[in-house]
């Protein structure tokens, strides 16, 4: 007789952290619904939460290891693959700590997460380790721990829906963060004035009271800008600048020369557009800052990340409900990617590499059982540093969890280079992505589903997963892999041995205050908890900074700020300036181009371009294009749009036959972030001399789907270099 | 079987365990349990409790000892069950299945059933009365904000004398006015106030507190027999002995009526209001709710939430249609405008659309004006076991059969 059960889970696509129910049927999972219980989304969910489950039982799974010879892959055992990672690892880790390399997972469960950079630092003895939210969110983390004393969002989602004014800027989230958007909708029916602020007239703009077009990357002038019409007309909260924060003169003295008629040439927003946003917000009672992408992809990306933060310390609008900075964190768990210490600075928790009693701390607490750990007290390479090391030849090895840089970092061609040039790259996965295919080592892994653990959603919420179904026969758990890696390099399995993903979680309490007192009983519900959650008795609701901030003095710190604007500019020979975003349907691709609805929706990427820049061109909507810049070419389809500012141009970052990063530049860094510039790069679009046609197969079967531009190679070309 | 069932009677099992935890005598779990133990079904649908109370869970009961985890009433049952049948049970093509179902569940049954989407044969239809169902978090923060009570207190919620009442495990009961709640936006779903059938008469039997009364109230449940096949379950069970039976006192039978009756007048003027300022016809209705529709992010959760959705092979979905293209948001009106020509003319205001939408949008309460204004014209009801033409599915044909 069949079998029917449903179990709850989280979305493992964006930060918001929805809830849905898993249908179960005898075993496998075949089906979502929704968990109306859940307070996050009630029931509701966005096209990914409904169909995105559709990759998780595809005959293209990986169950087997891989291990490639004269670059073909052939199928290993489990005890082959361990056995040549492990000696490895040991072999360039014992010579050199520094020359091995670990990306660890965002979309991964906290404790697979914790034991990657348990594998690196205390397996290897490196601090190399990070994971995507140095392109993504790394601004934040930076920006408003060097502002508020802590790289989070300040308030719950559901705060926003107490909201009077909100000041939506570089956010699309709609489609990035659809169940937050949904939020906003609400708070708009409570009253809020929605204002959303884009290069792109976005299906979030199109939801708001008013929409401001600006051009890419002038964040900082437009808000300094604000910043000086707000203290010059007297807006200012003198209160809250006097008794909970420092700085303000310095930051003052800067957005002086900030004048609207130099903002507005800057930004291209006219003047009383500027005067009227700054008034707005400073007078609203209630104003909350929302951003995304759009503020922190930039190689001033820290930079415009505190200039929210000081437009929110200016007019006194955090520690409260309907106000704060809200950035919306990009995985599901890249919020708990960054909590587990999957940073090269930090430990688990935000205890800080750099600080030597800390470091000891960590070394006494992994050692035992005869095993010595000794790390140091420097930080280790970022995300972007290890790919740019193993360019150079200085990295050795590279582990990757769960990620995809290969379509996902800027300048495809460097991140081939580089992972070409390692002795070896390991990459655990559940499919042989377009990263996997470039691996000497493929460690076939479970997924979603498949496995117990907790994922913490952008608003610091720790949420438990269940396993629905088994992982398919042949792929192991993340943290068993490691465990076994660990032991064959001579570390005493006692140290990496646990019974349950549960076990691993009461380590991880142990190690970071900030979720001590995540006790399983009250952590296992629907509400879940927020962190900070430093004890059981602790309400551990999300409303951050109330009465002090989160620095050892207690005080919000301004940050004076210059604009700077893209390092790369455009010219003649490359005029349009491309920006990265993504798309509603897909979700880094690698999952959702295996769910059948969500392809049928998108198989494939575009170009969105200005109708008078498509005519300038004699570039029609539909029409394949030639898309250049210093780095490559790409042949994608043209979307001819009035919703684009004129002179940029945008395509979605999750389509590898047509890949934007083929395009984009990871020679333009922040320096506070070490963010490279994925929002603003100079290209140029251009007819081809013939027409072509993006040819694909449809995802039916479980078959591979190949799609591209008849006789064009899209990724490897090099032009104008 | 025995003969002579009456229409109506008072019932309560004769299981101690099961009048203990299920409500009102328990005979709802009564007879599922013998429906299973008899072999009459291989499977019994029913919902059972998640993490909470809040937390209706569909399940699938094989085993007669497991029927106990269906027993009792859940706070916010706001499923449809009539989807998990077809969907995930394959219309109970190959197994005979027993459904525990609120109106609106038995309304979509009925419909599937017409579309050999579930095979009628193959399945009972357990009714229970329903005034309305509650959205489960919306509702734990009225409680915690307007009741001042922790959700987690509350054992019972009731509408009682137009009082919406919580009782908490100590007896504690506080109640505020259903339409005074409803005004500010809580209370029963939207979809359940302009419901107009709170008894499922298009069940084969259906039960409730309602209308019982004298020394058997709370302690047993009104049931109504409606079909043949509810006849027989009843008097199978009550001949083997695992219900008790008695007649209802006659003015009990007026309250249930009364009751009744006041839940339709209530709804009847909700639906005044929503149908309000249109006539109800596709173009003027799809005008009215333009802006609406215009936040739409294509989730399709209203296709799959929708009971009366059943193409395998969904045409907003084929490549061809270029009225509704891939990929952009907000989807074309044409989206939803395709849906509608599917299903609105046996729409039977289940609300399982709005529930999922994202976007806000009262989808539920579109498609309702719309049907309402198919059943002015074509006269057809959706939800009943009948014979009438579907509108939009069926011609007629005027010929003589001779």
């Amino acid at each position: 007789m069949v079998e029917i059960k449903y179990v709850p889970s989280i979305c493992p696509y964006c930060g918001t952290g929805c809830g849905i129910n898993f249908v179960v049927k005898d075993g496998k999972i075949i089906g979502v619904e929704p968990y109306k219980r859940h307070p996050v989304n009630e029931g509701k969910v966005c096209p990914k939460g409904n169909f995105g489950y559709q990759f998780i039982n595809r005959e293209d799974r990986l169950t087997t290891p891989l291990i490639k010879e004269n670059g073909e892959f052939r199928e290993a055992s489990w005890d082959e693959a361990l056995d040549l990672v492990a000696n490895k690892l040991k072999e360039v880790s014992d010579e050199d700590p520094n020359k091995v390399g670990f990306y660890a997972c965002a979309r991964s469960p906290n404790e697979n997460i914790y034991i990657t950079q348990k594998l690196a630092r205390v397996a290897c003895g490196t601090q190399n380790v990070d994971h995507c939210a140095r392109i993504c969110h790394g601004p934040t983390v930076a920006g408003l721990a060097n502002t508020f004393g802590s790289g989070a969002m300040t308030n719950g989602f559901d705060s926003i829906k107490e909201a009077d004014y909100i000041f939506c800027i570089g956010s699309n989230n709609m489609e990035a963060h659809p169940l937050f958007g949904r939020k906003m909708i609400q708070a708009k029916q409570n009253g809020a004035k929605l204002v959303v602020l884009d290069p792109r007239f976005t299906p979030t703009a199109k939801i708001a009271d008013e929409y401001v077009q600006f051009e890419t990357g002038t964040d900082v002038a437009l808000m300094n800008a604000m910043i000086k019409v707000i203290i010059d007309e007297g807006l200012q909260d003198e209160e809250f600048i006097h008794y909970r924060t420092k700085g303000f003169e310095e930051m003052k003295e800067v957005v002086q020369k900030y004048d609207l008629e130099m903002a507005s040439e800057i930004t291209g927003i006219k003047p009383e557009v500027i005067r009227k946003l700054a008034i707005d917000y400073a007078s609203a009672d209630k104003a909350a800052i929302v951003y995304s992408l759009g503020i922190t992809e930039h190689s001033h990306g820290a930079d415009n990340v505190m200039s929210t933060a000081n437009l929110a310390m200016l007019t006194g609008n955090i520690g409260k409900q309907g106000t704060g900075v809200n950035p919306l964190r990009g995985q599901n768990n890249v919020q708990g990617a960054c909590d587990m210490g999957a940073l090269p600075s930090d430990y688990v928790g935000y205890r800080k590499v750099k600080d030597p009693e800390t470091t000891a701390w960590f070394n006494d607490y992994y050692s035992g059982y005869g095993y010595e750990v000794n790390l140091p007290t420097t930080p280790g390479l970022t995300l972007v540093e290890m790919m740019n090391a193993a360019h150079a030849g200085d990295l050795k090895v590279l582990y990757i969890h769960g990620e995809d840089p290969v379509l996902s970092d800027a300048d495809v061609q460097h991140t081939k280079e580089a992972l070409e040039n390692l002795e070896m790259l390991v990459v655990q996965e559940c499919f042989l992505t377009d990263t996997a295919q470039c691996a000497d080592v493929v460690l076939p892994a479970a997924g979603w589903g498949e496995q117990e653990g907790t994922f913490t959603s952008g608003e610091r919420r720790v949420q438990c997963l269940h396993k629905a179904q088994e992982p398919p026969e042949g792929a192991w758990l993340d943290w068993k892999i490691m465990e076994e890696i660990a032991v064959r390099m001579g570390v005493p399995r006692e140290l990496f041995h646990y019974e349950s993903a549960e076990e691993i979680f009461e380590e991880i309490r142990e190690c970071a205050p900030i979720m001590a007192g995540m006790d399983r009983k009250r952590l296992d519900t629907p509400e879940a908890l927020h962190w900070p959650c430093p004890s059981e008795d602790d309400p551990c609701q999300p409303l951050m900074h109330k009465v002090t901030f989160a620095h050892p003095d207690g005080l919000g710190v301004f940050q004076a700020l210059e604009h700077k604007g893209p390092v790369e500019t455009t010219d003649d020979e490359y005029p349009l300036l491309l920006t990265t975003t993504r798309i509603l349907f897909h979700y880094h691709a690698a999952m959702t181009i295996r769910c059948e609805t969500l392809n049928n929706e998108v198989k494939t990427g575009f170009i969105e371009i200005n109708t008078k820049d498509a005519e300038a061109r004699g570039i029609i909507n539909g029409e394949v294009v030639r898309a250049f810049s210093r780095r490559g070419e790409i042949a994608i389809p043209a979307r001819v749009t009035d919703d684009i500012r004129e002179g940029i141009v945008n395509i979605p970052m999750h389509f590898v036959e047509c890949a934007a990063n083929v395009l984009t530049n990871s020679d333009s860094f922040d320096p506070k972030s070490k963010m490279v510039e994925l929002k603003a790069c100079a290209i140029e679009v251009e007819k081809l001399p013939e027409k072509l046609e993006m040819k694909g197969e449809v995802y039916k079967d479980g078959t591979d789907t190949e799609i591209k531009a008849e006789n064009m190679s899209t990724t490897t070309v090099k032009v104008g270099k | 079987m025995s003969a002579n069932i009456e229409k109506m009677y008072y019932a309560y099992s004769a299981n101690e365990d099961i009048k203990a935890k299920g409500e009102y005598g328990g005979v709802v779990t009564t007879i599922m349990k013998y429906l299973l133990e008899s072999g009459t079904v291989d499977a019994v649908v029913g919902v059972e409790e998640g993490h909470d109370l809040y937390d209706g869970v569909p399940c699938l009961v094989t085993e007669p000892e497991d029927i106990m985890k269906t027993a009792g009433s859940i706070h916010c049952g706001t499923l449809n069950l009539a989807k998990f049948v077809y969907k995930y049970l394959d219309g109970c093509r190959d197994m005979k299945v027993a459904v525990s179902c609120k109106p609106c569940d038995a309304m979509t049954i009925r419909e599937l059933i017409k579309r050999g989407k579930i095979i009628g044969d193959n399945i009972i239809l357990i009714g229970v009365n329903c005034g309305g169902t509650l959205p489960p978090v919306p509702t734990m923060n009225m409680i915690k904000e307007v009741y001042e009570l922790d959700p987690k207190d509350v054992v019972k919620e009731e509408i009682s004398k137009g009082k919406l009442i919580m009782e908490t495990a100590d007896g504690e009961e506080k109640g505020f006015g259903i339409e005074d709640l409803e005004e500010d936006g809580m209370g029963r779903r939207e979809n359940c106030q302009r419901c107009n059938l709170k008894i499922p008469s298009n069940a084969d039997l259906a039960l409730g507190n309602w209308g019982v009364i004298g020394p058997l109230a709370g302690k047993a449940t009104f049931v109504e027999v409606f079909t043949d096949k509810g006849s027989e379950i009843l008097a199978d069970v009550i001949d083997a002995g695992l219900i008790e039976v008695d007649e209802p006192i006659e003015k009990g039978i007026k309250i249930r009526e009364n009751i009744n009756n006041f839940m339709l007048k209530q709804a009847q003027a909700k639906k005044d209001v929503d149908y309000a300022g249109t006539t109800g016809d596709i173009i003027d209705v799809f005008h009215m709710y333009d802006e609406e529709f215009s936040k739409c992010m294509k989730c399709y959760g209203c296709r799959e939430a929708c009971p009366l959705c059943f193409c395998e092979d969904c045409c907003l979905e084929a490549e061809g249609p270029e009225w509704v293209p891939g990929g952009y948001t907000p989807a074309a009106p044409f989206f939803h405008l395709t849906r509608m020509v599917h299903m609105v003319d046996a729409c039977t205001n289940c609300g399982q659309c709005s529930d999922v939408c994202p976007c806000e949008i009262p989808v539920a309460k579109v498609w309702s004006t719309v049907n309402n204004k198919v059943r002015e014209v074509y006269g057809y009801i959706p939800g009943f076991d009948s014979d009438d033409r579907i509108p939009f599915t069926e011609h007629i044909s005027k010929a003589k059969k001779l």
